[in-house]
């Protein structure tokens, strides 16, 4: 031990030290609290990191672990670290809340102590590593060109990411048609007001079609294709109600207002016998009660609750600077707005597609740009790996 | 139309074809071997593109449907691994693992949703899914390789492992990245620590170690082969163990296929 070269050994031993002292942290301050890194102090850990880098890449050949720790087996030693704490945290079922005072603090294992310290330690590497790229790349190596993007993206998007993680602020805004609102909610609950004002004008549910599904009728699963009975369609009602009529039957008629359920009037043929069974079924909906179709002793006819296809929320935006901007907003279409990212989260589901609120989730991340800067080196990085991949791996040996 | 319904009638004759093709490599008849190979995929990619069709959607959402993808980049694995190196085993090894999926798909379908919920429309999706599964097959090639180095004692294969798990990880890096991108667009966050998420970087650091790993110390093979086979036991767990993990229960949001 410890005599130079170090090996594997050696850097599985100062991830040991590591731990320890994570460990110790832990016992005595309590697990990070994010919080307190919130800007400025995220900024100044920003520069204190990228000066540590700087300086220990500067001092290197002046001290042999600085150069330990640009050599494989002290990547090998940090990543195997890394690794087996996100295993863990694999493992180890994790909890949102802070109200937690389980022992060993992995239940939260991003505020735990050890695997903060061995991620910042392979990040410390990964920054090194990239200066030693580049210092390669300006010299004339130009095989190193992507093997630094990969590093220093991975760098910068781990750094920022998390250091950022602190100034992100991810609030929920719950709107009523035509009552603008301008008081969200953080995820403890505090009430925040926001520099913009939200108008839901329109909220729209569109679904997927009706189905019509053979059950057994004593398990309630769903019957395969093969059953012997052949079911149609015959008519659809989008919106619909039940009238019970004057032979007691209930039939469904066109019912155009809040609550309406969708109903299908269904022949079902037993294809040996040439059996026939009709009537409606319906899904139901939070005024009405879901109505099934009995064929037989074996089998029912029953139409699922439909699948929500789109959630649209027509909406208009007020700045503080005066601007108005009317747009839609929807999953995976998010609207940007001085700053903040608006997105469809939640509506009243009791309600279903009669709701007439929609919850939005209001995102601001200023970090973001640094983190994409960091995600798009590192895919420029591998991509440029892939494709000159027999020289680079020729080089690296 | 094609759907499920019609899944036997391209399967089968795709293996057939693959399966002569492999014979053909062992023959040393690599042009036979690779039009057979290429005829079969061909086939089977008639069959994903008519079932895209007949969806309305991609197929990608439920297992089944990955695993469709899986059966079909198995073969094109396989087949650029041969055309580059002329492995003769590779084929026999990528039709075994392509029929194998199949099979699940035959017996066990796991298809009967066909919705895409409002979360999954988006064109991240397929590229997203469908670079994941390449890098799927080729790491499950690395798994073949490394038991038969195992059980043989054998390191000539080295080189070619090194090879497949760097472009396997290179695909992975690409498939986690379009993955944080469309989160953000989706979700509101690039990395949430969901467990797919955390599974996922398990995988690739996992992955990244046997890199490193094998340039900190090129001449011990036998403990990197190792780490092989566990690395694509966490990519299992990524893939389908999370749901049926303690840990995971309840917490994903990327259990789309058991509800």
């Amino acid at each position: 031990m410890w005599q130079k070269p170090w090996t594997t050994k050696e850097g599985l031993t100062i991830g040991a030290g590591l731990v320890g002292i994570g460990l110790l942290l832990q016992y005595t301050l309590g697990p990070i609290d994010w919080e307190l890194f919130a800007f400025p102090i995220n900024t100044v850990v920003l520069i204190l990191v990228l000066l540590a880098v700087g300086v220990g890449y500067a001092l290197h050949t002046q001290f042999y672990w600085i150069r330990f720790l640009m050599t494989g087996s002290a990547a090998v030693a940090s990543l195997g670290y890394v690794a087996f704490f996100t295993l863990l945290m694999g493992l180890i079922p994790q909890l949102a809340d802070s109200s937690s005072d389980e022992e060993l603090g992995m239940t939260r294992m991003l505020s735990f102590w050890p695997f903060v310290l061995v991620y910042l330690w392979m990040t410390y590497i990964v920054g090194l590593l990239t200066i030693r790229f580049l210092w390669r790349l300006v010299t004339g190596k130009r095989y190193a060109l992507f093997t630094s993007l990969s590093h220093g993206g991975l760098f910068l998007a781990l750094l920022c990411g998390t250091l950022g993680s602190a100034d992100m602020k991810r609030l929920t805004l719950t709107t009523k048609v035509g009552q603008p609102e301008w008081r969200a909610q953080d995820p403890k609950g505090q009430v925040v007001e926001l520099p913009l004002a939200i108008q839901l004008h329109e909220f729209r549910m569109d679904e997927y079609p009706m189905q019509a599904l053979l059950v057994d009728n004593q398990s309630g699963q769903v019957v395969d294709e093969t059953a012997d009975w052949e079911i149609r369609m015959v008519r659809q009602l989008d919106c619909a109600a039940p009238m019970v009529q004057d032979t007691l039957q209930v039939d469904y008629v066109q019912w155009l207002s809040v609550g309406a359920a969708s109903a299908a009037y269904v022949e079902a043929v037993h294809q040996p016998s040439g059996k026939q069974v009709e009537g409606w079924i319906s899904c139901g909906s939070f005024a009405f009660p879901y109505q099934g179709l009995k064929l037989d002793e074996h089998y029912s006819v029953v139409m699922p609750e439909r699948e929500p296809k789109r959630f649209v929320s027509a909406v208009s935006v007020y700045t503080q600077s005066g601007y108005t901007i009317n747009d839609t907003i929807l999953v995976n279409r998010p609207l940007s707005v001085e700053g903040w990212k608006i997105y469809q989260l939640s509506y009243d589901e009791r309600l279903g597609r009669w709701s007439d609120l929609s919850v939005f989730e209001l995102v601001r991340d200023p970090w973001l740009p640094a983190v994409y800067v960091g995600i798009g080196l590192l895919l420029i990085g591998v991509i440029g790996l892939f494709f000159s991949h027999e020289k680079q791996g020729g080089a690296t040996r | 139309m094609i759907t499920w319904n019609v899944f036997a009638g391209f399967a089968v004759p795709a293996v057939v074809l693959w399966g002569m093709g492999a014979w053909m490599a062992w023959r040393s008849r690599p042009l036979s071997s690779v039009v057979l190979t290429v005829v079969g995929t061909m086939l089977f990619a008639v069959f994903i593109m008519g079932l895209w069709d007949s969806l309305e959607r991609p197929p990608l959402r439920t297992m089944g449907e990955t695993r469709l993808w899986y059966s079909f980049f198995m073969p094109i694995a396989g087949l650029l691994t041969y055309a580059r190196w002329r492995y003769k085993w590779v084929l026999s090894f990528s039709t075994l693992m392509a029929a194998v999926f199949i099979g699940i798909n035959l017996l066990k379908p796991e298809i009967h949703s066909k919705a895409l919920m409002p979360a999954l429309q988006s064109p991240w999706f397929a590229p997203h899914v469908i670079v994941y599964m390449f890098a799927y097959a080729l790491l499950g090639a690395t798994v073949l390789l490394a038991l038969w180095m195992l059980y043989r004692g054998s390191d000539l294969e080295i080189e070619m492992v090194d090879n497949l798990v760097n472009v396997g990880v290179v695909f992975l890096t690409i498939g986690m990245l379009f993955g944080a991108i469309w989160a953000k667009e989706a979700w509101g966050h690039y990395w949430s620590w969901d467990p797919k998420e955390t599974w996922a970087a398990i995988t690739w650091m996992l992955y990244l170690l046997y890199i490193h790993r094998r340039y900190a110390a090129p001449k011990q093979i036998r403990p990197v082969l190792w780490l092989l086979l566990f690395a694509f036991l966490c990519l299992q767990m990524c893939w389908w163990g999370i749901n049926y993990l303690p840990a995971a229960q309840g917490s994903s949001i990327h259990t789309y296929n058991i509800n």
